[in-house]
This record gives structure tokens, sequence and C-alpha cells, in this order.
């Protein structure tokens, strides 16, 4: 018969008893000496004994009903004791928490598992999440952020207010096929870009205007940045990144950040850059819509080339670091423009460049 | 003169980070695959740890609250915060200024009383889920009366623009304590709310006046103004708590702890905790005489846990 060396509390007085333990066929039986010397002994039967969940080298047992009386034991041997001499009684549940209990390297594994879930979490769920969320967002909201965005950013350029009259009135020549209400805003900054804001808004740069030679290039930018909008790829681009900055600010236990952040870089999330796939499918709406409103897809060819030209000298050319031009995108246009027939007159639609083009010279 | 005791007592804290970091990567992993539903859970096996590493005359302190109880109260918690803020969203939506104001209102009336609430049901439950060679703590505090209390205190140190607080503060502790039993153990609280107020005044200006380098000696003030009065009674014998932290220790924490969680980006936070308790524990030292056979059992059995969980929403700290 084996003992254990045990720590007895009566769970009447606060007094430890150092007690031997016994493995009795049906019943434990601990005994211990009392400080008055005298010997004595606790009978515990099998079925009621409780074991507490331990997360030390402790094991602790409880019995009886309140105030429990208990033991505890830091003899290593004791649990396959337990299993030899009671094998119809279960002391100790295998739980998933016991995985702590193993080596070193098991937590490092774990720690290392759960850096990598982070990380993939923040790289492909997120994304997906916050676009997710983006999609559900109803228009009037997306409406509201824009006009906000839109608020706060063009106090920080001065409006070119006749252009934009006439670029508004080249916008209604031209049928985009988005419920969107298009509102384009031309500001004077010597810089070539354009960007779209959710709900409708376009800004355009006077100087991307006038580095344009034909109609067709400025339809072809437009169709675009409408584009973007159509497909809400600007308030998904924003959710993108907000949601990252959401999740970091979870992990760091800091919300004040996102109000902050929002408040603060309207101008910055509407100049996020917009990934290839996104480039495309803007590219490919842009070019259906100008072909089936007959207007030549040339333009975006001569786009792209004034775009590519502009960058060589010019250097600083916000719009390539937003709207990544590539090879492809050039080869597709081109294509396009090969293929298409059906092109109408559209000398009101000259009509109202040229009124630009001489807005723009004022 | 000061009172001279031969006898001194202190908890030591055996706590390992790498121990505790062990449950800590396990309770976020099953916290994160369950969406949050192991919470409780994760609690219960985070305060097992920290309980059975400390120890007092040889013998370990227990918690045996389950992760079981503390999800029903979880689970109330929740349903009792999406409740309030229902009502906070639908005022909001009503665009109807006088449904909004009172919408607000309703909001922050009812915070007003979950929160005395919350401390009142946190303080019951966690007090009679920890022992110590088998004798429960225990705090008989009574609801109505904490919550009473707490809604007047709040409203006159809102009215005296937060100065009451500092009076508030301290009758608090002295009520919690009043209450708070150790089997046959009771204790008091001998803060004075002048006292705390000026202790407050002084380290506020001259943490502002040195650009933050006093705050260090201010922390330790208040910890010390905390510790130094706690009273424990056994029968007619009284014990005096003392704290032995400096400015330098108070630094050397903070400023290990801070540099910890962000070189690890929070995983190192389980070392930070370590160190946290060591600092606590270590510089608190309890004099006086103390039979520590003869503290019998006196307190009843409880089990509601949902003030543990309606703290932890609120955010608020117990220790
Ligand atoms: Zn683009």
């Amino acid at each position: 018969m084996r003992n254990f060396s045990v720590r007895y509390h009566d769970g009447r007085l606060s007094v430890a008893h150092d007690a031997m333990l016994t493995l009795m066929p049906d019943h434990w039986l601990i005994h211990y000496v009392d400080p008055s010397e005298e010997l004595l002994s606790v009978r515990w039967e099998i079925a009621p004994i409780v074991t507490d969940e331990s997360f030390t080298g402790l094991f602790i047992f409880r019995y009886g009903d309140f105030p429990q009386q208990t033991i505890e034991c830091r003899e290593t041997e004791l649990p396959v004791a337990l299993k030899e001499r009671y094998p119809e009684k279960v002391f100790f549940r295998k739980k998933v928490t016991g995985i702590f209990r193993q080596s070193n390297a098991t937590i490092i594994g774990l720690a290392v598992l759960l850096i990598a879930l982070l990380a993939a979490a923040y790289w492909f769920l997120l994304p997906v999440a916050a676009e997710a969320v983006a999609a559900t967002i109803p228009r009037s909201v997306e409406a509201k952020l824009g006009d906000a965005m839109y608020g706060s950013m063009i106090t920080g350029y001065e409006v070119d207010e006749e252009m934009t009259t006439r670029a508004n009135a080249f916008v209604k020549a031209i049928d985009f096929k988005t419920a969107y209400p298009i509102r384009i805003t031309v500001v004077k900054e010597d810089d070539v870009n354009a960007f779209a804001l959710p709900g409708g808004n376009i800004i355009v740069f006077d100087k991307i205007v006038t580095s344009m030679k034909t109609k067709e290039e400025f339809a072809a930018l437009l169709a675009h940045e409408v584009a973007h909008v159509h497909y809400r790829h600007s308030l998904r681009n924003i959710f993108r990144n907000l949601g990252g900055l959401l999740f970091i600010s979870l992990l760091l236990n800091d919300i004040n950040g996102i109000v902050t952040v929002l408040a603060d870089n309207s101008n910055m999330l509407a100049n996020l850059t917009y990934s290839r796939a996104l480039e495309t499918e803007a590219d490919q709406k842009a070019m259906a819509v100008l072909q089936s409103d007959g207007i030549s897809l040339k333009g975006f060819v001569d786009l792209f080339n004034l775009l590519k030209g502009a960058h060589g000298d010019a250097g600083s050319l916000k719009l390539l670091s937003t709207h990544p031009l590539t090879e492809e995108r050039l080869d597709l246009a081109k294509a396009k423009a090969r293929e298409q027939v059906g092109i109408k007159d559209q000398s009101e639609l000259q009509r109202r460049w040229e009124e630009i083009v001489i807005a723009g010279k004022k | 003169m000061e009172p001279h005791y031969n006898e001194s007592r202190q908890l030591t804290f055996h706590g390992e980070g790498a121990k505790l970091f062990g449950i800590y990567i396990v309770n976020i992993l099953l916290t994160l695959v369950t969406l949050g539903l192991y919470y409780p859970w994760a609690k219960a096996a985070m305060l097992k740890y920290l309980y059975e590493e400390s120890e007092l005359e040889g013998s370990r302190f227990t918690f045996h609250g389950t992760g079981k109880e503390m999800f029903i109260g979880f689970i109330k918690a929740i349903g009792i915060f999406l409740g309030i803020y229902c009502i906070l969203l639908l005022a909001i939506l009503s665009k109807n200024v006088t449904i909004m104001s009172l919408g607000l209102l309703v909001f922050y009336g009812a915070l007003l009383v979950l929160i005395p609430i919350a401390i009142h049901g946190a303080l019951r439950y966690r007090t009679s889920r920890s022992s110590w060679r088998g004798i429960h703590f225990g705090y008989r505090g009574d609801r109505k009366e904490f919550v009473n209390m707490f809604i007047v205190g709040s409203l006159i140190s809102i009215f005296t623009l937060g100065i009451y607080s500092f009076w508030f503060i301290i009758e608090l502790r002295k009520y919690i304590f009043k209450n708070l039993r150790f089997g046959s153990l009771t204790f008091s609280y001998e803060g004075d709310g002048k006292a705390f107020f000026w202790l407050n005044v002084k380290g506020y200006f001259l943490s502002l006046i040195t650009l933050g380098i006093y705050s260090f000696w201010y922390f330790k003030d208040l910890f010390a103004y905390y510790v130094d009065n706690i009273r424990m009674y056994q029968g007619e014998q009284q014990l005096v708590f003392r704290s032995t932290a400096t400015a330098g220790g108070y630094f050397r924490l903070i400023a290990g702890n801070l540099l910890i969680i962000l070189l690890t980006l929070g995983l190192g936070t389980p070392w930070a905790i370590v160190r946290a308790i060591r600092f606590v524990f270590s510089n608190m030292i309890i004099d006086g005489p103390l039979d520590v056979n003869a503290i019998s059992q006196t307190e009843e059995d409880y089990t509601d846990a949902t003030g543990e969980d309606l703290a932890d929403m609120i955010d608020i700290g117990l220790v």
C-alpha cells in the first residue's frame, strides 16, 4: 500500500496539518497528529471527491459540503497511483488547457502559431471582411461619408469655378451608366492627379486637363474615375486600410486612434493606391461605357501615353502612384481601340471640351 | 512614537512569466477560435494560476471559481450591456432631440447604477471563491446600501467638479474594507479624505512642474496611502499593513513593463503581470501578531458571478 504525504485542512480552522494519505480500496484515509498530540483520522468516500483544476505542480482535492475539507499534495506519482487504484473514477480529466503543462517547445510552437494566425488574419482575412462590410454600407451613408471627406479636403485647394462648371457640363454629355450622382471639381494644382471619393465626387487637378490634347482623353480619365466610384473601390480601399487600424487598435486597446485618423486623414484616405485588380476592373468598365456611348477608345491610349511621358520629365506624378500604370493596361487599351467599331459623331462633346480648354487658358 | 512589532509577514509570489505565458497563449488562441466565448474560462485559468503561486506562511492561496460559473455571469453581463447600448442607439437613430437627450440620460443613469452593482457583485464572487488553508474570504457589504452610497458620492463629485471625489474614494475603501472578511479576520481602512486630497494636489502639481519626473514619487505615495491605511484584526489584536515601495522601484516597474509590452507587441504581457505582482507583494509588509492557525471559517457559500463579468466590461480592475 502506498502512502502520500499531504497537507490537510479541515475547513473550519486555518491549521495546516501535515498528514498521510492512504489509498484504501473503497475510500481515502487521511491521518495526522493534531496539536494536542492526538492521532486523528478522516475518511473520504471516493465518489464525492472533487479534483481542483490546478496550474502548478500542486494537486488539490475537496470533499464534503461547505465548508469543504481540502488536501494538497505535491507528490508527482499521485496521478498514476490514483489511476491504478481506482480505474473506474477519473481524477484528472484531460483538457485542452493541459497543453501548457507540456514542454517549452510546445508553448513556443503555439506562440508562433498565434503570431502566424494573427498575421494571416491581418493580411488575408481582414481585407476580405472589411470589403464585405463596405459592401453592406447603404448608399446614403456612403454619400454622407464622401461629402464629409470632400468638405474637409476641398478647403485645402483653390477651386477653378469656370473649369468646374464646364467640366460638369462635359460630364452631362456622357452616359456613365451608374446610379451615383457624378460631380466634378477642378482645382488649381501643379500636379497631374485626379481622384474619386465615395458617393460620386471626383476631384481633378487642372494641370492634367491642360496637358490633354483631346476630349477622348478626358472622357477616358473620367470614365475610369467614375468606374472607381461605381464599384465602390475608394470606399473599399478606405475600409481595407481602416480595417488594419481597427485591428491594431483592438490589439493595443486604443479606440481613440481610429476616430482621430478618420478626422485627420481624409486627404490620405482619398489618395490610397488601388490594386492592379481594381485598376483593371475600372478600365474594363470605363471602356465598356465609352464603347456603348460611341466614343473613341483611342482616348485611353493617349491618356496612358500622356501619363507615361509626363512621368519621364515631371517626376512627381501622383496619379500614377494611386492608379498604377502597367504595360498590360496600355496593351489592353491599344487592343480594344483597334477592335472598336461604331464610333459616333461627338460634335456636342467636342464643343463642351473646347469650352473647358478655353477656361483652362484663362 | 511608532509602535514596535516583532512579527512581520509578507506574501510571496512564485509565479514565472514563462509559465503564465503558456496559459496566456492557450487562452488567446481558444478565445479567438471561439469568438470570445472562451473568455470566462481563460480568466478562471489565469486567476487560478496567479492564486496558486501566491504564498503566505508556507501555504498557497486557491481560487476555486470555474469558467462555467463565470460564463453564466458573462452572458448576463453581455445581455445587460447590449440592452443599454440598444436604448442609446435607438435614441440616437430617432433623430429627435428630446428622445436623444432622454436616451443619453437613461444610458448614463444605467451606467451609474451598474458600476456599483458590478463592483459589489465582483467583490462578493471573487472573495467567496478565494481561500487559504481551506478558509474562505468573504464580502458582507449590502448591495442597496453600496449602490446608494455610490450614486450619492458620484453626483456630489460631479457637482463639486471632482473635488469631492477624493473623499468619495476614501469612503468607498472604508466601506469595502469594513465588510471584507478572511474567515474570522476583519479589516478596516483608516484613510482620510482631506489628507488624500492634499496628497493628490501636491503630487499633481509637482508632477506638472517637474515635467512628469515627480510622478514616480506621486505613484509611490498613492500606493503607500492605500497600503499603510489597511488594518487587519484578529480578535483584539490589530495588524498594520506597511508599504516599502520607493519611487525608484516604481520607475523600474513602469519603465520595464512598458518596454516589455511594446517590444513584444503585447505578447510579453505575462512577464509584465508577474513583475507587477512581485512588486506589490515584495513592497507590502504586514506587521503585528497573528495566530495563523486560529483563523476560523465564518463565511457562507456564494455562486453568482455576474458582477465579476460586469466589472470586466466596465473595465474595473480588482486586486
Ligand atoms: Zn484607377
